[in-house]
C-alpha cells in the first residue's frame, strides 16, 4: 500500500516536472514556440501547427480549409481547436496535457511487464526491466519530445493514440484498443499498418472471462470495430466539411507526395528530381517497402507482439513519407521498454553517437542551404540519410537483441558467448 | 586466407589495441596543425580567379573625374562643417543635399540597449531607381559617419555624396542603387540591414519607410585620411565568420590593381612580399578576425544575408586621389551591374594568404575535423575501456583457442556521468547569462570574479563527486567520453559553420583528450591541475588582452555587442561549448576514484 503511494507520488511529481519544464520553456522564451514550428525536422506538410493555424482560420471563415491547398490535416482537429479560448496559454496547455497523456499509457505499458513476459514468451533476463515511471520520464524529458511539444506538432495526438492503444490492448480491453488505433490512423494514416500486431496483442491479452479462442473470429471482429468506427470518423468529417474532399487533400497527400516541403524523411528528394512518368511506379514501391516489414514481423516475433509494435514504430519513423522527430520521440519512448535486453545490443555507441552528430548538423546544412546560400540540398539531405542510418541501426540492433534473448531460451548454453556467422 | 582473417580477428580483442588511441590522437592534432601551416605554400594554396563571367571586372572605362572633384571639394567643404555636429543635424543637411540631387530619403532611428550602455542614432538613406531597371534588385553604398575605429569618415561621406550625384545621370544601371550614411560602423548598418529584411525588432529599430528590391551587393567606403593614398585596404569578414562571395573580393582586386594600378592589402597587412611569413601572418589574422566573429566594419552585418560586402579603406602615402577611389567604386558598381543573380559561383568558404592566392574548404576544412576527430577518438576509445572489467583486460595472449572466447563486459553505470556531463553543460549558460547582461563598469569584477569561480569550482564539485557518490574509474572514463563524444560533435559541426572559431577553441581544448584522474600522484595531480587552468577559458581572455594590449572590459562590452545586436554565437561556442568542457576535463583531473567491484552483465 505504501509502495503504490510511493509510486503515485513519483509519477505526480514526474508529470508536475515535466509539465513545468513545459510551460516554462513555452512562457520564459517567447520567440521560441514559433521558432520551432518553423523548423523542417519538427513540421512536416501533414503536422504542421501554421498549417492548422491557416486551416482554422478558412473554418472560422466558413471556407473549405481545404481550399487554400495548405491544410492537410484531419477535419476533427479543427473544432477541437476552434473550441479553445483565443489566448496561446491555452494551446499550450492542450499540448502539455496531450503530453501527460501519452506518458500515462507509457506508465501503464512499462508496469505491465508485458516487454519482459508476454503470453507465448517469458524472457530469462526480465528481472532488469525499468519500471513504468521510468520509462515515462524517459519520454517526457527527451529533447525531441520537448521540441515536439514546444513546436505545437499535431503529431502528438496521434503519439497519444498509438500509445493508449497499446496500453488498452495490454489491458485487456480490445474494443478500446481499436477505437484508439482508429483515431490514430484517423489522424495520420500509416497507424492503420499497426492492426495487424495490435490484433495479436489484444488476443494474446485477452481477459479469460471474454476470450475468443479463435483467432479468426477474434481478428475480424477488430477489424470489424476498426472499420466501423473510422466510417463512424468519415461520416463526422464529411458532415463537417459539407464534401469527400477531405479524403484527397489529407489521405491523398501521403499516398501521392504532392507536398515535397524539405524535411527529415527520405522521401522528398527522390521524388523532387523524379520524372513524371515514374512517379507512380516509385510511390507504389515506396509504399510497398513501407508495408512490407508488417507481415514478416508479426510472422518471426509472433510470440512478442510488443517488440513488432516497437520495431515497426521505429521502421515508420524512418521510412514514412513525412517523418519528423515526434515519429522519432514515440520509437524512442518504446525502446527503453526492453532495457533488459540492451546487454545484448552491439551498437549503443554508434547509434547513440550518430544520432546526435547527425542532430546537430541537419540543421547546420539547413542553415547553410536555406539561409547562408553557401550550401545546396545535398549536404541537408546527406545529414537526413545519416539520421535515417542511425534510427534503422537502432530498429536493426534491438532486432537482433530481440531475437538473442528468444534463442538462448533455447541454447542456453550460448549465454555470453559471441555469435558466428557461418 | 581464413587464417589470416582469424589473426586479424584476434587483433581485434588484443588489449594492446586499447594503448593506441591517446597516441593517435595526437598524431591528429599534431597533423591538424601541420596540415594549416602547410597551405601557404605553392603546392597547396591556389591563385584566384574570376568564377562569374558575368562580373567582366575592369573591362569598363570610368569616367569618374574631371568636373566631379569639384563637386566633391564642395561636398567635403559641407561635411567638414557638420563634423562637431549632432547625428539629427548631420542628416537634416544630408537629407537636403540628396533630395536636391532628386533622389528618394528616408531616415530610420534605432536604439540598442547592450551592457548598460545605449546605442542610438539615426540612419539616413536614398534610393536611385534604375531608369530603365525594374526595381527587383538593389545595390547598396555605404559610407558610415564614424568607422569602426570611431574616426571620422572625412572623405568617405563626401565620396558617397559625389558618387550618388555621378551615378544620377547614368541611365544604363539595371539595379537601383542605394545610398547610406549611418552614424556608426557597427550598429546603424545592422539596424538599416535588419529592417530591410523585416527582421528588426520593432521596440528597438524603426522600420525603413522606403525600399527597393532584393540586395545583391554592398560596397563600404572608410576613407579616414586626409592626404593622397597609396593602397586599398579590404576588410571582409562578416559576422560569426561568414565571408562574402571569393568574386567580389577578386573584382575589387583585380579593378583596382588591374585596371586603376592601386595595391591592394587584407588583413592590415600594410606590407606584404607574397613570401610564406607573410602569407602565414595573413591566414592567421583572417583566422582570428574570423573566429572572433566580429563585425570589423560596415559591411559585416550584410553578410549573414546572403548579400556580399565589403569594405574598402585607402591608406598609406601614394598619389592616388579620392578621383581615383571613386573610380575604383564606379568599376566595382559597373561589375556588380552586370550580374544576372547572386553571386554564386566562386567561394563562400575560403583563407586568403595574400590578395591573390587562397585555399578553399576542401582543402583547409581536413585540418579542423582531424582536431575535431581526436576527441572522437579518445571518447570512443574511453568507452571501449569502460567496458573491461577493472585491472589489465585479463585475455590469453597467442593462443591456439579454437573455440570463441568467452566475452566479459562489465556492466557500465550510465547515470552518474550522463548526470555529471549534462549539469556541467547546462552551468554554462551561467557564465553566458553573467556576461551578457552586466553593464559595462560592472564586467572587470565580473571577469574575475568568474575566474576565481571557474578556478575554484572544480575542486568544490570533485570534492562533492568524490564524498557523495564514490565514483569509481569506469565512471571517469565515461564521465570524460561523454564530455569528449560532445565537444567533438559540436566542433566538427561548428567547422562547417565557423571553420577557424571550431579549430581554435579546439586546439585550446586539445590538451582536455588527455586529461585523467591521477588516484595515487599528488604531484600530477597539481601539475595537470595548474596545465589545465593555463588553458581555461577565462585565463586564455586574460592573457590575450595581456598580450594584445587590450581592455578585458572593452572586449566583453564588443562581446555582449556583439550577442545583442549582431547575432553573434561566439560566446555560446567559448561559455556552452568549451567551459563545460574544460569544466569535465578539471573535475576528471582532481578525481579520486576507488576500486569498485566490477558487475558482470
Amino acid at each position: 500500500m505504501d509502495g503504490n503511494k510511493a509510486a503515485v507520488g513519483r509519477t505526480a511529481g514526474l508529470y508536475a516536472g515535466a509539465a513545468v519544464l513545459r510551460l516554462a520553456l513555452f512562457t520564459l522564451f517567447p520567440g521560441l514556440p514559433d521558432l520551432l514550428t518553423g523548423r523542417v525536422e519538427i513540421s512536416t506538410p501533414v503536422n504542421s501547427f501554421k498549417r492548422l493555424q491557416e486551416g482554422l482560420f478558412l473554418y472560422n471563415h466558413n471556407v473549405s480549409p481545404y481550399d487554400g491547398g495548405v491544410y492537410h490535416q484531419a477535419p476533427l482537429l479543427l473544432p477541437l481547436f476552434s473550441l479553445l479560448p483565443s489566448l496561446p496559454i491555452f494551446t499550450y496547455l492542450l499540448y502539455i496535457v496531450v503530453d501527460l497523456l501519452s506518458a500515462d499509457a507509457l506508465v501503464k505499458i512499462g508496469d505491465s511487464g508485458e516487454a519482459g513476459s508476454s503470453k507465448l514468451f517469458t524472457s530469462p533476463r526480465r528481472g532488469k526491466r525499468w519500471s513504468g515511471v521510468v520509462i515515462a520520464a524517459v519520454f517526457l524529458f527527451d529533447p525531441f519530445t520537448i521540441a515536439t511539444c514546444v513546436g505545437r506538432s499535431t503529431s502528438v495526438f496521434t503519439t497519444c493514440a498509438i500509445l493508449h492503444a497499446i496500453a488498452k490492448a495490454i489491458s485487456g480491453a480490445p474494443f478500446s484498443a481499436m477505437v484508439a488505433l482508429s483515431f490514430a490512423a484517423y489522424l495520420s494514416m500509416y497507424p492503420l499498418l499497426l492492426l495487424p500486431p495490435l490484433i495479436l496483442l489484444c488476443y494474446d491479452r485477452q481477459l479469460p472471462q471474454r476470450s475468443t479462442k479463435s483467432a479468426v473470429q477474434f481478428a475480424a471482429q477488430n477489424v470489424a470495430v476498426v472499420a466501423g468506427v473510422l466510417a463512424a470518423l468519415f461520416g463526422m468529417s464529411y458532415l463537417m466539411t459539407g464534401s469527400w474532399e477531405f479524403l484527397p487533400s489529407t489521405y491523398g497527400v501521403q499516398l501521392t507526395l504532392s507536398d515535397l516541403t524539405p524535411n527529415m524523411g527520405l522521401w522528398w528528394y527522390f521524388f523532387i528530381e523524379m520524372f513524371d512518368s515514374f512517379r507512380s511506379f516509385f510511390l507504389a514501391v515506396f509504399w510497398l517497402h513501407l508495408s512490407s516489414y508488417v507481415g514478416g514481423l508479426c510472422v518471426r516475433i509472433r510470440r512478442q507482439p510488443l517488440v513488432v509494435l516497437t520495431l515497426l514504430l521505429g521502421l515508420f519513423a524512418t521510412f514514412k513519407p513525412y517523418p519528423s522527430i515526434s515519429d522519432t520521440s514515440l520509437f524512442l519512448a518504446m525502446v527503453p521498454l526492453y532495457r533488459h535486453v540492451f546487454p545484448l545490443m552491439r551498437y549503443t555507441f554508434v547509434v547513440a553517437a550518430v544520432v546526435m552528430y547527425a542532430t546537430f548538423l541537419g540543421p547546420a546544412f539547413y542553415h547553410l542551404w536555406i539561409y547562408a546560400g553557401s550550401g545546396n540540398a545535398n549536404f541537408f539531405y546527406a545529414i537526413t540519410l545519416v539520421w535515417g542510418l542511425g534510427q534503422s541501426l537502432l530498429v536493426c540492433d534491438l532486432t537482433f537483441a530481440v531475437l538473442r534473448d528468444e534463442w538462448e531460451v533455447e541454447r542456453p548454453e550460448m549465454v555470453g558467448k559471441e555469435i558466428r556467422q557461418i | 586466407m581464413p587464417s589470416l582473417i582469424s589473426g586479424i580477428l584476434r587483433l581485434r580483442r588484443d588489449p594492446r589495441i586499447l594503448k593506441l588511441p591517446p597516441y593517435l590522437s595526437l598524431l591528429c592534432i599534431v597533423v591538424g596543425v601541420t596540415w594549416l601551416l602547410l597551405l601557404p605554400l605553392d603546392d597547396y594554396s591556389r591563385r584566384t580567379y574570376i568564377s562569374e563571367n558575368a562580373l567582366l571586372p575592369g573591362q569598363v572605362h570610368t569616367y569618374f573625374g574631371g568636373s566631379d572633384q569639384n563637386v566633391f571639394r564642395a561636398y567635403k567643404h559641407e561635411v567638414n562643417a557638420l563634423q562637431e555636429k549632432s547625428n539629427l543635424e548631420v542628416n537634416d543637411k544630408l537629407e537636403s543635399i540628396v533630395k536636391g540631387l532628386g533622389l528618394k530619403v528616408g531616415r530610420q532611428n534605432f536604439t540598442y540597449q547592450s551592457a548598460g550602455r545605449a546605442y542610438a542614432g539615426e540612419n539616413i538613406y536614398a534610393i536611385l531607381r534604375a531608369p530603365r531597371g525594374d526595381a527587383t534588385e538593389a545595390i547598396v553604398l555605404v559610407a558610415a559617419w564614424k568607422n569602426v575605429k570611431e574616426e571620422f569618415n572625412r572623405n568617405g561621406v563626401p565620396l558617397l555624396l559625389t558618387l550618388a550625384r555621378y551615378f544620377k545621370r547614368w541611365s544604363l544601371w539595371s539595379k537601383d542603387i542605394v545610398f547610406l550614411v549611418t552614424p556608426d560602423s557597427t550598429a546603424g548598418p545592422q539596424a538599416w540591414v535588419d529592417a530591410y529584411h523585416d527582421a528588426h525588432d520593432p521596440r528597438k529599430v524603426d522600420g525603413l519607410p522606403i525600399k527597393s528590391g532584393a540586395l545583391q551587393g554592398a560596397i563600404a567606403i572608410d576613407y579616414v585620411q586626409d592626404h593622397r593614398f597609396e593602397s586599398v585596404h579590404v576588410a571582409y569578414d562578416g559576422v560569426n565568420g561568414q565571408l562574402p562571395n571569393l568574386d567580389l573580393i577578386n573584382s575589387v582586386v583585380n579593378i583596382a590593381g588591374g585596371q586603376m594600378g592601386i595595391g591592394v592589402s587584407l588583413q592590415e597587412m600594410w606590407h606584404h612580399n607574397d613570401k610564406y611569413p607573410d602569407r602565414l601572418r595573413t591566414m592567421l589574422r583572417g583566422m582570428l578576425k574570423q573566429g572572433l566573429g566580429l563585425a570589423s566594419g560596415p559591411h559585416s552585418c550584410f553578410i549573414p544575408y546572403h548579400v556580399d560586402a565589403i569594405t574598402l579603406q585607402p591608406y598609406g602615402e601614394g598619389w592616388q586621389d579620392e578621383m581615383a577611389m571613386g573610380r575604383v567604386v564606379e568599376g566595382t558598381f559597373r561589375s556588380l551591374n552586370n550580374l544576372l543573380e547572386h553571386l554564386h559561383q566562386s567561394f563562400f568558404f575560403y583563407l586568403l594568404m595574400a590578395r591573390e592566392r587562397f585555399v578553399s574548404i576542401g582543402t583547409y576544412l581536413p585540418s579542423a575535423m582531424l582536431v575535431a576527430a581526436n576527441f572522437t577518438i579518445m571518447a570512443i576509445s574511453l568507452w571501449v575501456k569502460s567496458g573491461y572489467p577493472e585491472g589489465q583486460p585479463a585475455q590469453p595472449k597467442g593462443d591456439a583457442a579454437e573455440e570463441p572466447a568467452r566475452t566479459v563486459t562489465v556492466e557500465r553505470q550510465l547515470f552518474l556521468p550522463l548526470g555529471v556531463v549534462t549539469v556541467c553543460q547546462f552551468l554554462g549558460v551561467i557564465p553566458l547569462y553573467l556576461f551578457n547582461h552586466t553593464t559595462e563598469s560592472l564586467l572587470t569584477p565580473a571577469l574575475a570574479f568568474f575566474a576565481a569561480l571557474s578556478a575554484a569550482l572544480p575542486h568544490v564539485l570533485s570534492h562533492f563527486l568524490t564524498t557523495s557518490y564514490h565514483p569509481s574509474v569506469q565512471q571517469y572514463q565515461l564521465i570524460k567520453s561523454f564530455s569528449l563524444l560532445l565537444l567533438g560533435m559540436f566542433l566538427s559541426s561548428l567547422a562547417t559553420l565557423n571553420f577557424s572559431l571550431a579549430f581554435l577553441v579546439g586546439l585550446l581544448a586539445s590538451p582536455l583528450s588527455f586529461a585523467q584522474p591521477w588516484p595515487q600522484s599528488t604531484a600530477m595531480r597539481i601539475t595537470s591541475t595548474v596545465l589545465l587552468n593555463v588553458i581555461a577559458p577565462a585565463t586564455v581572455l586574460l592573457v590575450d588582452c595581456l598580450i594584445w594590449g587590450l581592455d578585458p572590459a572593452a572586449v566583453l562590452r564588443d562581446a555582449a555587442f556583439g550577442w545583442d545586436v549582431s547575432g553573434m554565437y561566439t560566446a555560446v561556442v567559448v561559455w556552452c561549448v568549451w567551459w563545460p568542457a574544460w569544466l569535465v576535463g578539471s573535475i576528471t583531473v582532481l578525481g579520486q576514484p576507488e576500486a569498485a567491484k566490477a558487475k558482470t552483465a
